[in-house]
C-alpha cells in the first residue's frame, strides 16, 4: 500500500445504507486534507442487489476510481466473490464472520483478512443491526490511521439535527476502532500530516451542476425524475426554500422543458435536467427555444440505451445524439464538464450562454460524472452575475409594434418581457418576421435563418481553450470528452511513473466544434487515440466531419461501465505504434 | 345583440391597423371568441401589459397574429404547462391560455389532467368545435362516437372526451362552458375567468361550418340550454357532475366554482413577490457550501 494514497471500497447489499458509509468515509478522508474520488455502483432496484461504494483517497490531487483495492468492507458473502478479484496480497479484508457465513479462504487464500463481529459491536454498543456499517467504518479509520474525532464531526454534520442517531453511530464507530485496536493489528497506512492547506469541498458532478447554475442566480427549475439527472432534482428541491428558486416537478419531461420555455419567456433564468430517454420528449421544446429564440438549459446526464437501457450505468453515446437533436437547425452550445470543477464552471457558464445568445445550451454529463464525488476547490462563496438581452424601457418602432426579433449585426435581438408597457409581442415557435408574427415570406424565411446563425459566428468566439496538458516527447495523445478526463488524467499518472510521455485533450465545449485546437493537437502529436464511452466512435467521428483528420487509433468501452485508469495503461503498453 | 354590433364594429375598425388580419373561415365561431377575448380582458381594467396569452396550434391559435397582448406562440398541446411556467415566473402576469380541442384533450391531455389538479391561476379558452379544423377536419378528442372525417370514414369508434365532467371531478375550481356566438354572455365570463383565483376553464362550443357542418348554428339552438335557467347553483359539486352528463342538452354557464388557495400561492418561495423581481446580480453560495466540507 502507498503511504499518500488508499483505494477503500464497501460492498453489501443494495438499502443497506452503503452510500452513507462511502460518503461518511469519504468526508472524513477530506477533512483529513485528502484528495478524494469516489464511485458508487448499484443496480436500478430499491432494495436487494449488490452495492458498492469506493472512495480513492490521496495526499495529492486524485482524479478517477481505480481496480485495486487497499481495504474492502465486505458486508455479506457476495462481496467477497464478487470483488475477490480486485484484491491483491496487501489488502485488506474486513468482513464479519458471523454473517457472511462462509470460510474466507475459499475466496481469499493471500488476503489479509480481519474478522470484525459488526452486528455484535453495533448492539453491544446500544444501537440497531443497521448501525453495523459503522461499525466497519471505525474499524476502517483505525486500520488507516485516520483520526476517530474526524469521523465522529463527519457523523454530527450529516446527521445533523438527529442526537440520538448520532450517539449511537458514534458508540458504534468507537466500537469497531476499539477493536481492531485492541486485536493487535497494526494500522496499515499512517498518515503523514495533511500537504495541502486547501479547504476542498467534496462533490458529485450533479450537486456541482446544481450549485453552478444557482451562483449564477438560477430561478426556475423543472424536471421529471430519470437517473442519473434526479440528484439534481433532489438537491435543488431541498435548497428551494433557501435560496428562493422555484422547483417543479413536472408531469412528464415534455412538460419540464415547456414550463421552462415559459418561465424564461417570462424573463426567469431556467433549467431542466434529465437522462437520454427524457431528452428525447424534451427535443421539440429543445427546437422551440431554438426559433422563439428563448434562453433555456438543459442538462442531459447519459446512461446506456437506447430506449431503457442501463438506468444505473453510464456511457459517452449520446454525443451525436445531443449535437443534431431536433429537426432543422438552429445555434446551440453543448458543454461537456469532465469533472466536478468543470462542471460547477460550466453550468454557471451554461446559464450565461443561453442568455446572452438566447439559445438552448445542453450540458452533458453521465452517471459516471452525475453520481461520482470529487475534490474541488471553491474559494469563492459571492457571484457577480450579469443580465443579458433585455430591453430596460421597450419601445414600439413607427409600426407602433415592437420589433423582438430585429435583425441586428450580433443577430442578438434585445427582448422584452410580459408586464413591460412597450415591449408587447409575440414569442413564436412558427418562422416569423421581426415583429414575431408568422411569415411564409421566403425573404423573412431567410434573413431569420441568417439572424440566427449569424449568432452561431459570435459564439465560436466563446469557446476556451480545452484541458490539454503535455509532455516532452510525447509518443501519444489521448483526445476524450466530459467525464472520460479523469481516468485519463489517473493513467497518466501511472504512465509518467513508468516514464512513458503521453499528452492528453479533453474536451469539453463540443459545439460549437473547437476545431483549431483539436486541428492543432492531432497534427504535432507522434500518434494519437481517441478514447471514449460508446461503440461507434462519436467523437472521432465528430473530429473528422468538423477537421477533416481521420483519428484511428481508438479506445471504446460500451459496457455501462466507466473507463479504468488500469485498462487505459495496459492499452498504450500494447499499442503497436 | 347592441352589445355584440358595438364590439364587431371596434374590431373592423381595429383591424385596419392590423398587419395581419384573420385566416378563419367565414362563419367561424372564432371571431366571436376573438372579439369575447377581447371584451372580457378590457372588462378587467388591468393595464394590457399585465396579460400574458398562450397560444396552442390550431385554428385558435392563429388568433396570436391578431392580438396586441404579450403573447407566446407554442408548441402543440403545449400551451398549458408554457403558461403554468411564465406564472410562475411572475405571478402577477394574467395568464390566459388560448388552445382547441385537440391540444387541450388530446396532444396536451396529461398537462390539461395534471395542472388542473395545481389549481394553477390560469385562465383556458378552449375552442372546441369537435374537429381538428386546421388540418382539414379529421377527428378530435369531443367528436360524437360514429362521425365520419377524413381519418375515420367509417365512423369514429371512440365515446367522446367529456371536459366539464373531468374537471369537476380533478379539482378545478372555475369551470363554465358557453357558446362562442353569444357575444356578450363569453365576454363576461372571460372576465370571471380571468378574476378567479385559479384554474379556470371555459369550454366554448363552437361551430365550424365547413368540417362540422351538422353541429350548426341552428342544431346547437336546439341543444342548448343555460344553466340559471334550470336553477343550478355553481357551488353544488353533485348538480354540476348532472348537469354535466346530460345527454338530452348541452347545458351552459357556470357550473361549478370554488374558492381555493392558488398553486402560486402555496409556493413559498413566491411569498416576497415574483420569481423575476429578484435581484441575481450578487449571489453568495457560502451557505450551500457548508453541506460539502
Amino acid at each position: 500500500m502507498d503511504r499518500d494514497s488508499l483505494n477503500w471500497k464497501v460492498a453489501g447489499y443494495a438499502g443497506e445504507g452503503i452510500m452513507t458509509t462511502g460518503l461518511l468515509f469519504s468526508k472524513t478522508a477530506s477533512r483529513h486534507g485528502w484528495y478524494i474520488f469516489d464511485y458508487p455502483e448499484y443496480p436500478s432496484l430499491i432494495r436487494g442487489g449488490h452495492n458498492t461504494y469506493q472512495v480513492h483517497a490521496s495526499q495529492n490531487p486524485i482524479y478517477s476510481q481505480k481496480i485495486a483495492i487497499d481495504v474492502l468492507v465486505a458486508l455479506n458473502r457476495d462481496a467477497l466473490e464478487l470483488h475477490q478479484n480486485e484484491l491483491t496480497e496487501n489488502s485488506v479484508v474486513i468482513y464479519d464472520h458471523n454473517q457472511c457465513k462462509t470460510e474466507i479462504s475459499e475466496f481469499l487464500p493471500k488476503a489479509n483478512i480481519i474478522d470484525v463481529p459488526f452486528i455484535n459491536l453495533a448492539k453491544e454498543s446500544g444501537g440497531k443491526e443497521v448501525m453495523a456499517n459503522n461499525v466497519a467504518l471505525g474499524a476502517s479509520i483505525y486500520l488507516l490511521g485516520f483520526d476517530l474525532k474526524i469521523l465522529d464531526g463527519v457523523i454530527a454534520d450529516v446527521f445533523a439535527g438527529k442526537e440520538e442517531i448520532i450517539n449511537l453511530n458514534q458508540k458504534a464507530a468507537k466500537a469497531g476502532h476499539d477493536f481492531v485496536q485492541k486485536s493487535g493489528v497494526r494500522p496499515q497506512i499512517r498518515t503523514e500530516p495533511q500537504k495541502q492547506t486547501i479547504d476542498l469541498a467534496t462533490m458529485t458532478g450533479n450537486e456541482a451542476i446544481a450549485l453552478g447554475a444557482l451562483a449564477n442566480g438560477l430561478q426556475f427549475y423543472a424536471a421529471y425524475p430519470m437517473t442519473p439527472s434526479s440528484s439534481i432534482l433532489h438537491y435543488l428541491a431541498e435548497k428551494a426554500q433557501m435560496t428562493k428558486i422555484v422547483v417543479k416537478h413536472a408531469e412528464d419531461e415534455i412538460s419540464a422543458a415547456n414550463m421552462a420555455l415559459g418561465a424564461s419567456f417570462a424573463g426567469a433564468r431556467s433549467m431542466v435536467a434529465t437522462s437520454g430517454g427524457g431528452f428525447c420528449y424534451m427535443i421539440e421544446a429543445l427546437g422551440e427555444a431554438g426559433v422563439s429564440e428563448l434562453p433555456l438549459v438543459i442538462v442531459e446526464s447519459m446512461r446506456p440505451g437506447p430506449a431503457l437501457g442501463m438506468p444505473t450505468w453510464t456511457a459517452q453515446s449520446d454525443l451525436k445524439f445531443l449535437i443534431n437533436a431536433s429537426h432543422d437547425e438552429f445555434p446551440r452550445f453543448i458543454l461537456a464538464p469532465g469533472d466536478a470543477q468543470e462542471a460547477f464552471e460550466l453550468s454557471r457558464k451554461a446559464q450565461e450562454l443561453a442568455e446572452k445568445y438566447q439559445v438552448p445550451v445542453i450540458l452533458i454529463s453521465d452517471k459516471y460524472l452525475s453520481e461520482s464525488r470529487y475534490s474541488l476547490n471553491l474559494p469563492e462563496n459571492i457571484f457577480k452575475n450579469s443580465r443579458f438581452g433585455f430591453s430596460q424601457t421597450p419601445q414600439p418602432d413607427k409600426t407602433g409594434l415592437y420589433p423582438c426579433y430585429q435583425i441586428t449585426e450580433s443577430g442578438v435581438s434585445q427582448r422584452s418581457v410580459p408586464g413591460q408597457p412597450g415591449g408587447i409581442h409575440i414569442t413564436t415557435s412558427y418562422e416569423h418576421d421581426q415583429y414575431g408574427f408568422t411569415s411564409e415570406d421566403a425573404k423573412e424565411r431567410k434573413a431569420q435563418v441568417d439572424k440566427r446563425f449569424k449568432k452561431f459566428e459570435l459564439a465560436k468566439k466563446e469557446v476556451q481553450p480545452q484541458f490539454w496538458e503535455e509532455e516532452p516527447e510525447a509518443f501519444l495523445t489521448f483526445i476524450s470528452f466530459g467525464s472520460t478526463k479523469g481516468p485519463i488524467r489517473q493513467a497518466r499518472e501511472e504512465l509518467k511513473r513508468q516514464r512513458v510521455a503521453t499528452n492528453m485533450l479533453n474536451l469539453s465545449w463540443l459545439w460549437p466544434f473547437p476545431t483549431d485546437q483539436v486541428k492543432k493537437a492531432v497534427e504535432n502529436s507522434k500518434n494519437a487515440v481517441v478514447v471514449e464511452g460508446n461503440y461507434q466512435g462519436q467523437l472521432a467521428s465528430l473530429i473528422t466531419q468538423e477537421t477533416g483528420i481521420i483519428v484511428k487509433n481508438r479506445l471504446n468501452r460500451y459496457d455501462g461501465r466507466p473507463f479504468y485508469p488500469e485498462e487505459i495503461v495496459d492499452y498504450v503498453k500494447n499499442l503497436s505504434i | 345583440m347592441t352589445d355584440g354590433r358595438f364590439i364587431l364594429r371596434k374590431l373592423s375598425i381595429m383591424l385596419k391597423t392590423y398587419p395581419f388580419n384573420p385566416t378563419w373561415c367565414p362563419g367561424c365561431g372564432n371571431y366571436a371568441i376573438w372579439a369575447s377575448l377581447k371584451q372580457g380582458i378590457a372588462d378587467t381594467k388591468y393595464p394590457k401589459e399585465t396579460f400574458a396569452l398562450f397560444y396552442d396550434v390550431g385554428c385558435s391559435g392563429d388568433m396570436a397574429d391578431f392580438n396586441r397582448y404579450y403573447g407566446f406562440h407554442t408548441l402543440h398541446g403545449r400551451a398549458l404547462p408554457t403558461a403554468v411556467g411564465a406564472k410562475l415566473a411572475n405571478h402577477e402576469l394574467k395568464v390566459i391560455v388560448i388552445i382547441g380541442d385537440g391540444g387541450c384533450y388530446g396532444e396536451g391531455g396529461t398537462h390539461f389532467l395534471n395542472l388542473m389538479r395545481g389549481n394553477h391561476d390560469i385562465t383556458l379558452l378552449v375552442h372546441d368545435n369537435h374537429r381538428y379544423s386546421l388540418t382539414t377536419g379529421q377527428m378530435s378528442p369531443t367528436t360524437e362516437k360514429g362521425t365520419k372525417t377524413k381519418s375515420t370514414p367509417e365512423g369514429s369508434i371512440e365515446d367522446p372526451l367529456n371536459p366539464i365532467a373531468i374537471a369537476i371531478s380533478n379539482h378545478a375550481t372555475f369551470i363554465a362552458r358557453e357558446f362562442a356566438p353569444d357575444i356578450p354572455r363569453l365576454s363576461k365570463r372571460v372576465t370571471e375567468g380571468i378574476n378567479h383565483i385559479g384554474f379556470s376553464i371555459i369550454d366554448i362550443l363552437q361551430p365550424c361550418p365547413i368540417f362540422n357542418p351538422k353541429q350548426s348554428h341552428e342544431w346547437y339552438r336546439q341543444m342548448l340550454v343555460k344553466l340559471e335557467d334550470e336553477s343550478h347553483q355553481p357551488n353544488d359539486r353533485g348538480a354540476a357532475w348532472k348537469q354535466a352528463v346530460r345527454i338530452d342538452k348541452l347545458p351552459i354557464g357556470l357550473f361549478f366554482q370554488e374558492t381555493k388557495p392558488a398553486y402560486h400561492q402555496q409556493v413559498s418561495e413566491l411569498k416576497e413577490g415574483p420569481l423575476v423581481n429578484k435581484s441575481i446580480e450578487t449571489i453568495d453560495i457560502g451557505n450551500l457550501l457548508k453541506d460539502f466540507r
